[in-house]
């Protein structure tokens, strides 16, 4: 028994030395690493980066290295300096042969982040179903919230906490009725009252096709989804752009970002690889261009997608100096779960 | 005999038990009163939502307060047991020391287990009625690695105590806090899902460091 003690002792010392060692070493020695900004300039037909780099201060070039000023940099990227260019009388009355307006731009201009945290996360299997017709402008939250079982989806009113049987059967017979299997694999929504209208949810079963589910005037809107030959989807994430073009996105197994269209098609992208359960996802869209940075352990991968097709333009990568110590950690940056990994 | 070691802590514990009984309840009941009082005023929809889309899980006053319970449980368990010398007397009984030891320490986790038990199904009690099944969970999930602190910081204490030399005792306490340190990571409910069952049972295991100490004191380390 002392002898067992005295090496479970020693366990301990040793977890707690690989565990805290390079954590202090980390802590002491941390330095900030130069952040750039990139994005892509249709106009110049390159991708400009924007950073700060230790002893120049503030520079703006592009990937030949070839450098601008912040006004030149405003002028090559207006969709992206829109404001600026306006207050500086600046703003183009058309780009590419077509005319633009502050007003498009904004209407047609998003970003989009996913980082994998959010996607190696723990789900409560508890969500909410807006309304996506309000009868009034603002978005509210239901009464309700709806949970999925191995026999169909069930919603609870909050305030008594208490099945609502009626309801769940409408709903449950809706998505049958559309050939959905119980339960779902995934489930995606933005259920918050901070975004202009609501797309309801995609859904993946348990077959792994994928469904449009929301919420119109109070009844059920299922739709199938059907997806290309040989796409197995394996993520998926609704958006609520403004220009109302898009569902969401849609990752298969094969780590292809495939585009949900309004109308329920799908079309692949020309990004090479996504994987969300590793990657940081950075889409920053307009009419023209999208700027896709996928931030991948030791890489940042940036893309330049045309908006029309999501053909690929052009792409950089950048290399990223981890700076990383081994040793034991508990919790990481890719997902929210404490548990013991090298 | 052991039935008499176990009544010997009891008659140490009693009063502090029910003293950790009232005080750990009544965080825990306050912590409920809270929420429904945040109920009242706005609704137990609005609970839900914080719930689900932000991690709330209304607890957050109860985080440190089993790890507390768990130290003071040792503290007033051991304590007197070496300011008086019991503990030579205790190893003098006609009985295997190493029994006679993890009956100490399992007459202390056992009080322990009875007082997160009580604050447990007060909990259950008052959440199922608001609260549907998984959002219950999610809120006993994020509770789970502060009640194994409250056990852990009880056998870490019990180590520190029954240590003979002040030197081994600090060193204990670095090592205590450290390892601690490791059921704080994360209050996201479910973060621990996987991890849990290995921490219980390293949580168990650290029962064996207090027989290091009683090898130490019986080998007749001093400072």
């Amino acid at each position: 028994m002392t002898r067992l003690s005295r090496f479970f002792l020693y366990f301990i010392l040793v977890v707690l030395a690989v565990w805290q060692l390079p954590w202090c070493y980390a802590f002491l020695t941390v330095k900030a690493a130069p952040q750039r900004f990139v994005m892509y300039s249709s106009l110049l037909g390159d991708f400009l980066l924007t950073g700060y780099e230790e002893g120049i201060g503030l520079t703006r070039h592009d990937t030949q290295g070839r450098s601008y000023t912040e006004q030149e940099v405003d002028s090559l990227l207006p969709m992206f300096y829109m404001r600026q260019l306006v207050a500086d009388e600046r703003f183009p009355d058309s780009l590419f042969g077509q005319p633009v307006s502050p007003r498009e731009v904004q209407q047609t201009s998003f970003n989009f982040r996913m980082r994998p945290s959010a996607v190696n996360a723990p789900a409560s299997g508890i969500y909410f179903l807006l309304e996506s017709r309000p009868k009034r402008v603002e978005l509210q939250m239901p009464d309700d919230a709806f949970r999925f079982t191995d026999e169909g989806v069930e919603f609870i009113v909050m305030e008594t906490n208490t099945l609502d049987a009626g309801k769940s059967t409408r709903f449950t017979e809706a998505l049958l009725a559309k050939g959905f299997r119980f339960p779902p694999r995934r489930v995606a929504g933005n259920p918050t009252t901070m975004k202009e209208y609501d797309n309801g949810y995609l859904l993946l079963d348990a077959d792994g096709r994928l469904f449009h589910f929301k919420r119109v005037a109070g009844q059920p809107y299922v739709k199938a989804l059907p997806l290309p030959e040989g796409v197995e989807a394996r993520h998926v994430f609704v958006t609520e752009f403004r220009d109302h073009k898009l569902l969401g996105f849609l990752v298969d197994s094969r780590h292809r970002l495939h585009v949900v269209r309004a109308d329920g098609s799908i079309a692949e992208t020309g990004i090479p690889a996504y994987d969300p359960e590793r990657d940081d996802f950075t889409i920053f869209g307009n009419q023209f261009d999208w700027t896709v940075r996928v931030a991948s352990p030791g890489m940042t991968h940036y893309y330049a997608l045309r908006a029309d097709d999501y053909s690929l333009l052009k792409t950089f990568d950048m290399p990223v100096d981890g700076g990383e110590i081994p040793g034991l950690s508990f919790t990481s940056p890719y997902d929210q779960y404490v548990r013991p990994r090298f | 005999m052991l039935k008499a070691i176990l009544y010997k802590e009891w008659i140490k514990l009693r009063w502090y038990a029910l003293l950790a009984v009232l005080v750990t309840t009544g965080v825990a009941a306050y912590c409920l009163l809270r929420m429904d009082r945040a109920v009242t005023l706005r609704g137990a929809g609005h609970i839900w939502e914080v719930m689900v889309l932000k991690n709330a899980i209304f607890i957050d006053y109860l985080q440190f307060v089993p790890l507390l319970a768990g130290v003071l449980t040792a503290l007033v368990q051991f304590m007197p047991e070496m300011q008086r010398k019991c503990l030579k007397l205790t190893l003098h009984l006609p009985c295997s020391q190493q029994r006679m030891v993890f009956t100490m320490l399992a007459a202390g986790v056992l009080v322990l287990v009875a007082c997160f038990a009580v604050n447990v199904l007060v909990m259950l009690a008052y959440l199922t009625t608001v609260l549907p099944a998984g959002l219950t969970l999610n809120i006993l999930s994020a509770a789970a690695p502060w009640y194994l602190a409250g056990l852990a910081g009880y056998l870490l204490t019990a180590w520190v105590c029954l240590e003979p030399t002040w030197r081994v005792r600090v060193a204990g306490l670095l090592v205590g806090a450290l390892v601690v340190r490791v059921y704080f990571l994360s209050a996201v409910p479910h973060a621990y899902d996987s991890f849990l069952p290995w921490l219980a049972v390293f949580t168990l295991a650290l029962s064996l460091l207090s027989w290091l100490s009683v090898t130490r004191f019986k080998a007749g380390r001093q400072d």
